[in-house]
């Protein structure tokens, strides 16, 4: 009995930690989108929907794009790391690619901000290179500058856990692929992909989950509507004090990064069967 | 004309120089085995033939032509990994099969190709599992299905048994062999294992530190060595050093303190006289217990000593035997009680004499007596 009173007494701080750190505040804040004023209901679900319902799909597109696209980056540059054959190259490509990483998202939303404003560099070199006319030059800062800072920011996590899921494969998996004639290509989408598929899966969904909570970068280069819901639930706290839709807002983007979480679950069940 | 030629074959990583000069010719439907300890090129000198390391100097024709700087795929030969390296994402059809899909074979051919395989290597029924679903022997058997499915001039085995159990891999050299000679392919096999070579190959080359020690059928590489390596590395492990010269096709061996005078027929050798290494292997001595009989032992050296331990391996009894100031490992049906001073009667043709001390074999020391 002691042991058993000992081994409780152990376990309750890390117990209450979650508890009052972790359990409470999510209770609380789910709790808090259903309250009507003093009573309970789906209010704040129905304004959300009603103000809110294109910055939802807006969200869900950028951030489903930017998944894509970092997806596609994090597989070159992981299968160039991998495959390439001049040592010089993949080292230099070594040393940059992990740059972004150490960043802070509001000092990307900052860079971006400039960079591809409307008199910024990228259309400054542009015009100068005769690629475009002056008055051509538009403001890249909607939602295409949203998703160039989240691509920027995030591929080089997912290359990271990438390059490093597809170092420790079998390399003779590569070297038989090549034996039968397979291209780079090929080895990179038949051979190596599938074999740190669940490493790029758990790197998008990180990265995914990372974006959804973004605040800053949205709100330097597009804050106009439609935005994303990170702006929409600082403004409605900010503005008007309003938690109740603040709270739903916050729901239902949970239940989107819920949702990618369960594709997560399903692909790492079926892998373990 | 030999199928495969290399030659003077140098291969190196960086500035170290792992294969030096290596001519070597091997012909149509031959079985060869590549045989050395570890770090003395074998593997090398295979990846180098397939296309994965590449040769500082020399060349590689395959029925002559030069494929010395070819890319892997376009040489005609196929490689079966140490690792199996079987890709764990694809079925066991599809492992064997993605070869002929590379080279954009219709789906039936594909099919047709693959039953047939599956049906040879005894794989019948398991085309829908993944690799981590078989047994190791099994897994084998795909890797080579995968590499035969492309119809390869040569078929590269780098160490293929050396992740099986022991019991296993008895009858799976057997297997190789077996389908090696029913296709007339063209086998390359790298192994560190004596029995194993012996067992599958037609001709054996040995392998030290980057160049070729000896080659020749098992029979030349075991009764013949040429070299006090290759007699050590084929199991003469005994080994002393006697005095003699040579005297009308005879080599005189002279008497010592623990040895009698004997002459040997030199048999081709060239051995000038003065120190000489000699080497023979535990089973091939005779034991003779003092006061037994000759019971009429072939004619050699006779060598006097005491028995120190006596192991049972399994089938004869070996005994750990001083004589002089070395110790040697003798083989005998009967076992004879340690302290008994005993005489070792090593046949002349089991005796392999090699010029000067032998100073560069790769261990020196007789390995201790199994206890």
């Amino acid at each position: 009995m002691p042991t058993r009173f000992l081994a409780l007494a152990l376990v309750v701080p890390a117990l209450a930690v979650i508890v009052l750190l972790f359990i409470v505040p999510l209770a609380a804040s789910v709790v808090g989108a259903f309250e009507v004023g003093g009573g309970y209901g789906l209010g704040n679900f129905t304004k959300t929907f009603e103000f809110y319902a294109p910055d939802i799909a807006f969200t869900v597109l950028i951030v489903a794009l930017s998944t894509g696209l970092i997806g596609i980056f994090a597989v070159a540059i992981g299968g160039y790391l991998t495959l390439g054959e001049n040592p010089r190259t993949v080292a230099a490509l070594r040393w940059l690619y992990r740059w972004p990483l150490f960043i802070p998202f509001i000092v990307v939303g900052q860079i971006f901000r400039t960079f591809i404003a409307k008199n910024g560099p990228v259309n400054n070199l542009l015009v100068n290179a005769g690629l475009i006319a002056p008055f051509d030059a538009v403001s890249l800062l909607d939602w295409r500058g949203i998703v160039l800072a989240f691509v920027w920011k995030q591929t080089p996590f997912v290359a990271l856990l990438l390059a490093g899921a597809m170092a420790s494969i079998d390399r003779g998996t590569i070297e038989a692929a090549r034996n039968l004639g397979a291209s780079r290509l090929r080895i990179l989408m038949e051979i190596v992909v599938p074999q740190v598929a669940t490493t790029l899966l758990v790197g998008l969904i990180l990265s995914f989950v990372t974006m959804m909570s973004v605040l800053s970068v949205p709100l330097m280069i597009n804050a106009q509507s439609p935005t994303m819901l990170t702006v929409d639930i600082a403004f409605r706290i900010n503005a008007y004090g309003d938690y109740g839709v603040a709270n739903a807002l916050g729901l239902v983007s949970l239940l989107i990064t819920a949702s990618v979480a369960v594709i997560y679950l399903r692909v790492s069940m079926r892998e373990r069967t | 004309m030999a199928l495969l030629e290399l030659d003077r074959l140098d291969v190196g990583y960086g500035t170290t120089r792992v294969l030096d000069r290596i001519d070597l010719a091997i012909d149509r439907g031959e079985f060869v085995a590549l045989l050395g300890s570890s770090g003395c090129g074998k593997t090398t000198l295979l990846r180098a033939i397939a296309g994965f390391a590449t040769p500082s100097a020399g060349a590689i024709r395959v029925a002559g032509r030069d494929i010395t700087r070819l890319p892997p795929d376009k040489r005609g030969v196929a490689l079966v990994f140490q690792s199996y390296a079987l890709w764990p994402h694809m079925t066991i059809d599809q492992n064997i099969g993605y070869g002929l899909k590379l080279k954009r074979r219709p789906r039936e051919e594909i099919a047709g190709r693959v039953a047939e395989l599956s049906a040879m290597l005894g794989l019948a029924g398991l085309g829908t599992r993944k690799p981590s679903q078989l047994s190791g022997g099994q897994r084998q058997r795909v890797a080579l299905g995968r590499a035969l499915a492309i119809d390869p001039q040569i078929l590269l085995l780098d160490e293929p048994l050396s992740s099986l159990d022991a019991r296993i891999r008895q009858s799976v050299r057997h297997e190789i062999r077996a389908l090696q000679q029913r296709l007339g392919i063209t086998a390359i096999h790298v192994t560190h294992d004596r029995e194993e070579a012996m067992v599958m190959a037609d001709r054996i080359v040995i392998l030290d530190r980057g160049r070729i020690a000896q080659e020749g059928t098992p029979q030349e590489v075991y009764n013949h060595p040429a070299s006090a390596f290759v007699a050590a590395f084929m199991g003469a492990e005994n080994r002393l050093e006697l005095k003699g010269r040579a005297v009308d096709g005879h080599f005189a061996i002279e008497a010592g303190p623990a040895h009698a005078a004997c002459a040997i027929a030199v048999d081709g050798r060239v051995l000038a006289g003065g120190t000489v290494d000699a080497r023979f292997r535990a089973e091939a001595a005779c034991l003779i217990a003092d006061g037994d009989g000759d019971g009429d032992p072939p004619a050699g050296l006779d060598l006097f000593g005491r028995v120190e331990h006596v192991t049972y391996p399994g089938g004869l009894w070996r005994h750990a035997v001083r004589v002089g100031d070395t110790a040697i490992l003798v083989d005998a049906a009967r076992a004879v009680a340690p302290e008994s001073r005993v005489r070792v009667r090593v046949p002349a043709e089991a005796l392999f004499l090699f010029e000067g001390r032998g100073g560069d074999v790769r261990d020196q020391r007789v390995p201790a007596p199994e206890l």
